[in-house]
């Protein structure tokens, strides 16, 4: 698989995990720790990963 | 010296600061669209990550999200972010639209469009998309910035004032000398947007007792909003997706933001925009939320949730003048996406609408008159809706779902966007059959409050749009020439740059 379609995997897995864990694993957590928190992470994950990709980027020629 | 004197000191002097940074933005404007409407594509990295920051983030968030999550609680949170992991795209998406840009001379994102498919009509259509659906998103940042200044001043300056205010300040911005003014008073305003919303932020928590104190009481005070859906039944998963799907792809479906991934000067200006903005996004997105969170412990039993900031806001525990800067804060957010939009419309009416269909022949110094004698037009548009939704109440009517209203006509154009990228087989009828349809389907659904099976009008919208966008391709000619030479270059400078 090449780079890009292991990046649209990777988002693709990030969406589905935005749906699934609140709504179906911490549904009846009502505390900061439960939905709150893991929306945090795993936005901070989605950027971690973006970063990851971006900083690889180097100048090309005009 | 009353609150309200306070209050139009405070606007004076953001005013005053704004037009002197813009006068100074005028000194180095060149000759010509380009220059106008993208700063010659020369923007360093940090002007364009907080032009960026600035133009993406709005009124929206520290009264629209912070509203909606005071009605509706955590949700709130998972919507806004899942915008910003939708931000991943633009590892996709960023260079693409640069190097198509720097290769081709595109002013706006609707221009890309119209050469890759080789129709005039496929731009003119997303060009309409945009005239339409662009106006109710620039009056909820009107609507904003009324209703903080009413706030604050605890209802002396009526909700109009603040309208007016905020049309003057964006007409003037992005008149002066366009992309340049605009970025230079972007930059400005996105660094008072987020040292005013973290230092009052700061101020509440500190009066809750801190952090853990803070989480406590909500945890034992508002539990059902801790989760979702919540216990009043806010934020099921359909109306989740038919709020969370426009904002997903905001970062193409909006030209005010896509026409910046014209600007940057070099791929290193590139990366710090985008690693500034998802920096910029992740601590603001944060801020909004427990700003509203806190509201519903401070000022509870509001009707209106859009004006649970400018309760907070008259809370004795926050000092006045803290309170006007936050004000200012909020309106530099409101006021810094106006003249972005202004601006984009504004080229995308002279490059898309007349020079692509009514003069093809126009010179440049005309089709820069024409977007300039845009600017003001708009605004007036813009400012009668204002007028007009701030009288009303009802979720509908409220600045978060009204922001997601409008970006779901903009979603129309998504696959269109895609195609263009991605799919050599993506043909003109398809793009122009798809984005019309939809966004008629968005509208009847939107007017007429009609939801089968729950689903929300982008939704469905969005659906509609997909299946005709690939079933109207296949039956058509696509314009393999084109397509060819325009996805091949791309690849070939992806891989030059190790771009994916």
């Amino acid at each position: 698989m090449s780079k890009t379609a292991w990046a649209w995997t990777w988002f693709g897995f990030l969406l589905a995990l935005d749906i699934a864990i609140p709504w179906f694993v911490l549904t009846h957590v009502e505390k900061m720790s439960g939905a709150f928190l893991f929306w945090t992470i795993w936005v901070a994950a989605a950027i971690i990963s973006a970063f990851i990709i971006f900083l690889r980027w180097k100048e090309v020629k005009r | 010296m009353s609150v309200t004197f306070w209050v139009w000191f405070g606007i004076a002097i953001y005013i005053a600061l704004g037009l002197v940074i813009a006068v100074m933005a005028r000194r180095q404007l060149g000759a010509g669209v380009s220059e106008f409407f993208l700063a010659n594509r020369k923007l360093g990295g940090f002007v364009a990550s907080l032009t960026y920051s600035a133009t993406t983030y709005s009124a929206f968030m520290m009264i629209g999200l912070a509203g909606l999550t005071y009605l509706s609680g955590v949700g709130a949170l998972g919507f806004e972010l899942t915008y910003l992991c939708g931000m991943f795209m633009m590892v996709f998406f960023l260079p693409r639209y640069w190097l198509a840009g720097k290769k081709y001379g595109y002013v706006s994102p609707m221009e890309l469009l119209s050469d890759r498919y080789q129709s005039k009509w496929v731009g003119a259509t997303a060009a309409i998309l945009a005239l339409v659906f662009l106006v109710p998103y620039a009056a909820v940042q009107l609507m904003g910035v009324g209703y903080l200044m009413s706030g604050v001043s605890q209802g002396v300056i009526p909700v109009v004032a603040g309208i007016i205010i905020a049309v003057l300040c964006a007409i003037a911005w992005s008149n002066i000398a366009g992309m340049r003014s605009v970025a230079w008073t972007d930059a400005f305003q996105a660094l008072i947007m987020i040292a005013t919303s973290a230092a009052v932020l700061g101020v509440v928590v500190a009066a809750l007792g801190g952090f853990g104190s803070f989480f406590s009481r909500l945890e034992s005070a508002t539990p059902g909003l801790l989760t979702v859906p919540t216990a009043k039944g806010a934020f099921s998963l359909n109306m989740f997706i038919g709020l969370a799907l426009p904002w997903l792809f905001f970062l193409i479906s909006n030209p005010q933001v896509s026409q910046r991934l014209f600007i940057p000067k070099s791929v290193t200006a590139m990366k710090q925009m985008l690693g500034g903005f998802l920096i910029f996004g992740f601590i603001y997105t944060l801020i909004s939320v427990l700003w509203g969170l806190s509201a519903t412990l401070l000022v509870p039993g509001l009707e209106n949730a859009d004006l649970a900031t400018p309760s907070l806001l008259t809370l004795p525990i926050i000092p006045m003048g803290l309170a006007i800067i936050v004000m200012i804060g909020i309106t530099a957010a409101a006021i810094s996406t106006i003249d972005s939009i202004l601006l984009t419309l504004s080229s995308v009416w002279a490059r898309d609408i007349h020079k692509g269909l009514i003069n093809p022949r126009v010179s440049e110094k005309r089709e820069l008159r024409v977007g300039q004698w845009v600017i003001p037009i708009m605004s007036i548009i813009a400012f009668v809706f204002a007028w007009w939704a701030a009288g009303k109440t009802g979720l509908a009517f409220m600045i978060a779902p009204l922001s997601a209203a409008a970006s779901a006509g903009l979603l129309m154009a998504v696959p269109t966007i895609f195609g263009a990228f991605f799919w050599k087989r993506a043909t003109a009828p398809g793009a122009i059959i798809s984005c019309v349809v939809g966004a008629v389907v968005v509208l009847l659904f939107q007017l007429t409050g009609w939801k089968p099976l729950g689903w929300w009008p982008g939704t469905w919208g969005f659906i509609v749009c997909v299946i005709l966008f690939v079933g109207v391709s296949l039956a058509t000619k696509p314009p393999k020439k084109k397509a060819e030479e325009f996805i091949g270059y791309l690849k070939e400078k992806l891989a030059e740059g190790r771009f994916i």
